[in-house]
């Protein structure tokens, strides 16, 4: 056996190694990937979801409601409202 | 002697038969042959097989979901959203049959259904059977919990509805499979529909995802749809119609509300309602749409296209005196008005809303010039807004007509259209003449429309469709504050049978403000009982209402003189001053 082979050897472990290491690597990477997905999937449900129960608070029928019996406001009316001009 | 060795000695000398050697070696290598030929199968053509059977321990296909789109409204407010929900399943033959009654109750208790029930299904030959579908997720999680073997959950979507009935004609529904069925739902479920993906994957021996191999399809989330509809002012349509039918123990009622300048729907409204969140009520009548569906004689509100037609021949003027009288005889039956009256201006006609006057004035023109007007001003054609089921009503070839037919067609008989026709008809009052393209989807800029009438034609008619809501008109409830508004009213005999009967459809159609018409309101309640059953007394207040909480709504500045109660037109320091004092007054409170 002489250096040549010696060298090339070591080299073929390294890299056989380095292999091993790079597939672990892609994995947890893979697996990390997932669960961010399976994150913004969930986000994303719970954005629509917010969005609307946001929705649902602010829909006119309640509103109304709101607004008669609880702050007991009116509909507005053209002689109470105050008209102004946007100056051009 | 010659000596002999040992091994050489003749007598230890085997004689084994040659063929027997030979046997043995070929039956070696017959054995080794087949190996070969084995080894040969398996990595060549016979792979397949265990290709097959590696794969499938491994590698797995999962689906991508994807969500249907959403529709919102002109604001960008949400009116249907598809949250996640979960659909229980039961593997019949994974569920033990010895499951604890605590365990059974738990879970009927969590489905809402029978104890009874629940066992009955599990009890079932079938494989796998749906407990029930559309489950909300934070109940199936506690479903989870109750771990029971062969229960299992599935992903899918619910659609919402956060506006309920108030939306439900135009919106629509969709089925348990998420496939419109209704309203826009159904039109445009090309576009709102999901396409989930496939994707290939490698699992580990615990099911867990490894490595992803392949993304066979990608996954495809349904389109936003934007309608042209206004939350607000749909919602204060439906309230306006609701309780018009209501007072009126009317059968049904319907109001549409256009924006003249972009041709935009802005509110369509129909009652009685459903609610689209409850799968209970999705069949019947409630479902029809009736301001798209249903056609009807339009009755008086016809009377000013037919006007319109003599007033741009030039044959009268508004001002011109007409002979009226109590009656008028075309054909077998003598028109009569529910007042007789001896003369009236071609304004009066309009403003009193005379059957012999209109009929009179129509006499004077050709059935063609009558039926390409009514043609041009979109009644018998069906309005192509891409509404599943919008109809498009008769209007009869004018070769057909015989006299008392054109008579009758000129005051809204022996014709038919749906209100949002009417409605779409009126545009051309509204535009100077121009009949407006109409949409459903939401599109904010001026449109050009399509002349049908002359412009000082359409202006003559805004007078003396003012005048039918001013004292001495038919139609004075119509009044809104703070705008001048005009329209024309209608009551419609109901066709029963052969004849007309004793029910009737009132209607008003009008526009607003006068001064420069931003909308048009077509409303419609159908059988009224109790009371009056007349246009301008159960149409036209619905038609006020509306009108007034539109235009607020849309901030259009009043046109009509209102005795004000606060401060006009002050320099900012004032109104600075007077708010500082209204808030004064407020903290006093």
């Amino acid at each position: 056996m002489n250096r040549a082979t010696l060298t090339l050897l070591t080299l073929l472990l390294i890299c056989a190694l380095s292999l091993v290491a790079a597939q672990q690597r892609a994995r947890k990477l893979f697996i990390a990937q997932e669960r961010a997905q399976i994150e913004e999937r969930k986000l994303n449900q719970e954005w629509l979801r917010l969005e609307y129960e946001q929705r649902n608070l602010s829909k006119s029928a309640r509103i109304r409601d709101v607004a008669r019996n609880q702050l007991r406001m009116s509909p507005i009316s053209p002689e109470r409202t105050l008209y102004l001009r946007e100056l051009k | 002697m010659r000596p002999v060795g040992f091994s050489t000695t003749p007598n230890l000398v085997l004689r084994l038969p040659m063929w027997r050697s030979r046997l043995m070696l070929f039956l070696l290598f017959f054995v080794f042959m087949l190996l070969l030929i084995r080894a040969f199968w398996i990595q060549g053509p016979g792979n397949a097989f265990y290709e097959a059977k590696g794969v499938r321990g491994t590698q797995r296909e999962l689906e991508l979901s994807a969500s249907r789109g959403k529709i919102l409204d002109r604001n960008g407010q949400v009116i249907a959203t598809s949250l996640e929900a979960k659909s229980v399943i039961a593997y019949n033959d994974t569920v033990p049959d010895d499951l604890s009654a605590e365990k059974v109750k738990a879970l009927a208790n969590l489905l809402q259904i029978s104890e009874t029930e629940l066992r009955k299904k599990l009890k079932e030959e079938r494989k796998q059977i749906f407990l029930k579908r559309q489950v909300d997720p934070a109940v199936a999680q506690q479903i989870k919990q109750l771990e029971i073997p062969g229960i299992g959950l599935n992903n899918e979507y619910r659609r919402f509805y956060p506006e309920g009935e108030a939306m439900a004609h135009v919106v629509g529904f969709t089925n348990v499979n998420d496939k419109g069925q209704e309203g826009m739902e159904l039109s445009r479920e090309k576009d709102l529909a999901a396409r989930p993906g496939q994707r290939r994957v490698v699992v580990d021996r615990l099911g867990r995802v490894v490595e992803e191999m392949a993304i066979l399809q990608l996954p495809q989330n349904g389109k936003d749809l934007n309608l042209s509809i206004d939350s607000k002012i749909q919602f204060l349509a439906y309230n306006a119609v609701k309780s018009a039918v209501e007072t009126h123990h009317a059968r049904a009622g319907g109001a549409v509300v256009l924006d003249t300048q972009t041709g935009e729907i802005l509110a369509l409204a129909n009652y009685p309602s459903y609610n689209p969140n409850d799968r209970k009520y999705l069949t019947g009548e409630q479902l029809r749409n009736r301001v798209l569906t249903d056609t009807f004689e339009p009755g008086s509100t016809m009377k000013p296209i037919t006007v319109s037609l003599s007033l741009e021949k030039g044959q009268v003027q508004p001002n011109t005196q007409m002979a009226i009288g109590a009656k008028y005889l075309v054909g077998p039956k003598p028109i009569t008005d529910t007042h007789p009256y001896g003369t009236l201006t071609v304004a009066q006609i309009i403003q009193k809303s005379s059957n012999i006057g209109t009929a009179k004035l129509a006499m004077n023109t050709t059935p063609q010039e009558m039926w390409d007007l009514y043609t041009a001003a979109g009644f018998g054609q069906a309005p192509k807004i891409g509404f599943p089921g919008a109809v498009a009503g008769t209007l009869h070839p004018h070769k057909k007509w015989v006299p008392s037919d054109q008579a009758r067609i000129a005051f809204g008989y022996g014709i038919s259209a749906s209100l949002f026709q009417v409605a779409r008809a009126y545009t051309i009052f509204a535009r100077d003449g121009e009949l407006v393209p109409l949409t459903i989807e939401r599109s904010p800029e001026f449109k050009a429309g399509t002349p049908v009438i002359s412009a000082k034609t359409a202006i003559e008619m805004r007078s003396m469709l003012e005048s039918v809501t001013e004292p001495g008109g038919t139609a004075i409830k119509a009044q809104a504050e703070g705008f001048r508004v005009g329209g024309k009213t209608g009551t419609a005999h109901k066709l029963v049978g052969k004849g007309y009967g004793n029910k009737y459809r009132a209607y008003f159609v009008g526009l607003a403000p006068i001064s420069a018409p931003r909308i048009v309101v077509a409303v419609m309640i159908d059988e009224p009982t109790g009371g009056s059953h007349y246009g301008g007394d159960v149409a036209a207040p619905v038609f006020s209402t509306i009108v007034s909480e539109t235009l607020h709504t849309l901030n259009v500045l009043p046109d009509a003189k209102v005795k004000q109660m606060v401060l006009q037109d002050k320099t900012p320091e004032e109104i600075r001053a007077a708010n500082a004092q209204a808030q004064h007054v407020v903290l006093k409170r």
